[in-house]
């Protein structure tokens, strides 16, 4: 998934769990970037009595590097407090819950943010509420209107933020992309489906009807940027303070803040980063990921699909380029610019988001490339591949089909952006674990304005 | 204050290391983390060293363990050649003191 348990130790702390980040210039109010990073994954919206809340004894960060160096210029940070109405009973919500200060709501959750930039650490807010789980249609009725919503949150200054439940907008067919590589619509052409004598069929959307807790915040572009450089590097990190005793009713926790998550491009600690070094590369940051820039240059996954997608007819290989590109042993410059440092200007017309040679895994957001309209003739879900500018990997938008895209450009898709003479493979069109593309199922949708994110699922309704 | 950039780019490193006393992109980062958590819940516990520390403690006026109004958390990292870090707060200090190791490690049997 996108980074959802990706590595051996966060998968054991699912409430540091960095799952997406989303950086986009707000398509309702374009003088803004909104900036999301989701924790917390694969939320059965049934799992009471304790629903999911963030941790309070977390540090969540979202940071922006400004200037190319790959070193964070703004940080924003989010800490939680969980406050109990009433202890001495083991519910979530002894009645239903019409409001954020509702006293029927036992376990609430408050935050406070705090920007940490050149001129030092600001709190921008404290106390604010996050909304409760959307448990069900008795406890949480009517929840956009009386909890969600209301939990957006003005910080003056055009900014805005929300922290809180959210539907998983991430769509991926988990139990096939894991199960030996294999894509639902192509499977017929997977070594291994073939043998099992599977046919080509529709992709499962795993994550739909799944949660996620959200942190969003919504910024002036002008307050992120600087003169001269448009485009933003965005990352999240979780940290923990780097000493826990576990003392009876008190946990001790002590010492300085330690990194163990973080986020910037999608996929990249999932699928690009090898097993021995994933909870190495949760803990470093982007300024130090020269370190890793191999395993993105020669991604294991790029080697994998010729071996597993071996022929569309006898003699006739699915890939035959791709694996001429393996075979050479061809550092992927594509890649490594998509991914490390940005896309230089000259490669694609009128288009970059290059910060500079430094090479570190953000998601890089053109400020200056408006959204596109939903209704726009160039507007796509797979972003710049698909044509349209204003996704992937120019930043990335909630409805952004970033595993086909990665998929696609890990298969060569934009090498000829490197080597005009290459010629992508022509069953590049057909890679994707939904096809066509956009026909996951999500039953509940991005919203069309902050937090985006939508409506959380509650868990009476759920369908499983 | 040093460039928050030149700062923040040496913190990976320096994380591993004594960070005491830097005013540092990370150090505010610490102190902005522990401002924005002001109001919330905190361990009120007395120090946390054990019988045979306190014991071998012999502060000064100007440290002396009512300073600290937190818990403090030992962890010695190598008996032999004395390397204890102490965790306090959002800070730790790197200390080589083979003698006060060796305390330690008697008194965990």
């Amino acid at each position: 998934m996108s980074s959802h348990r990706e590595a051996p130790e966060i998968s054991k702390d699912p409430v540091a769990d960095s799952t997406d980040v989303y950086a986009f210039v707000s398509p309702d109010n374009p003088d803004t970037v909104t900036l999301i990073a989701n924790y917390v994954p694969l939320q059965d919206p049934a799992g009471g009595p304790n629903f999911y809340e963030f941790g309070d004894d977390v540090l969540y960060e979202i940071h922006v590097d400004n200037n190319g160096d790959a070193v964070a210029d703004i940080s924003y940070q989010f800490r939680f407090q969980t406050k109990l109405t009433t202890p001495s009973s083991f519910l979530y919500n002894t009645g239903p819950i019409s409001s954020l200060s509702d006293p029927n709501w036992n376990s609430k959750q408050f935050y406070s943010v705090t920007q940490v930039d050149r001129s030092g650490a600001h709190v921008l807010a404290s106390d604010l509420a996050c909304p409760p789980c959307n448990v069900g249609v008795l406890s949480t009725p009517d929840y956009e209107a009386k909890l969600g919503q209301p939990a957006v949150h003005s910080l003056g200054n055009d900014m805005q933020v929300f922290a809180g439940q959210r539907a998983e907008e991430f769509y991926v067919d988990l139990g096939s992309i894991f199960d030996l590589g294999n894509l639902r619509p192509i499977q017929e052409l997977n070594v291994f489906a073939k043998a099992a004598g599977l046919a080509a069929m529709p992709g499962v959307n795993a994550t739909n009807g799944l949660n996620v807790h959200s942190i969003a915040i919504q910024v002036p572009i002008s307050a992120l940027t600087i003169s001269g450089h448009p485009t933003i590097g965005v990352w999240t990190t979780a940290s923990r303070q780097r000493a826990r005793v576990f003392d009876g009713a008190d946990n001790i926790f002590s010492g300085p803040w330690t990194q163990v998550s973080r986020l910037g491009n999608p996929l990249i600690n999932e699928v690009i980063i090898p097993l021995g070094e994933k909870d190495h590369w949760n803990r470093s940051q982007p300024v130090h990921d020269k370190q890793f820039a191999t395993y993105y240059a020669h991604p294991e996954l790029a080697a994998l699909l010729p071996v597993l997608y071996p022929f569309l007819s006898p003699g006739k290989p699915v890939f035959p380029d791709l694996a001429a590109l393996v075979k050479a042993g061809t550092a992927r410059a594509d890649l490594e610019a998509i991914l490390l440092t940005g896309i230089p200007s000259g490669l694609i017309p009128g288009f970059t988001n290059y910060t500079g040679a430094v090479q570190a895994d953000m998601l890089r957001l053109n400020t200056k490339i408006p959204p596109t309209s939903t209704s726009a003739k160039n507007y796509s879900i797979l972003g710049l591949i698909g044509g349209d500018p204003a996704g992937f990997p120019n930043g990335r938008r909630v409805a952004d089909d970033v595993v086909t895209i990665e998929l696609r450009a890990v298969a060569g898709v934009v090498y000829n952006l490197i080597d005009p003479k290459y010629v992508p493979d022509a069953a590049i069109a057909d890679v994707s674990d939904f096809l066509p593309v956009g026909s996951a199922t999500i039953t509940n949708g991005p919203l069309p304005a902050f937090p985006y994110l939508g409506v959380p699922y509650d868990g009476y309704d759920q369908k499983f | 204050m040093p460039s928050q950039d030149a700062t923040r780019a040496s913190a990976e490193p320096a994380a591993a290391s004594t960070e005491s006393g830097r005013l540092s992109r990370r150090s505010m980062l610490r102190g902005a983390a522990a401002a924005g958590a002001a109001g919330l819940a905190v361990t009120a516990m007395g120090a946390a060293a054990s019988p045979a520390l306190a014991a071998t403690s012999q502060p000064s006026a100007q440290d002396s363990p009512q300073s600290h109004a937190g818990p403090i958390v030992v962890h010695v990292r190598d008996a032999k050649s004395g390397d204890i870090t102490v965790f306090s707060g959002t800070s730790e200090v790197r200390l080589h003191d083979t003698a006060l190791a060796a305390r330690i490690a008697r008194a965990a049997g």
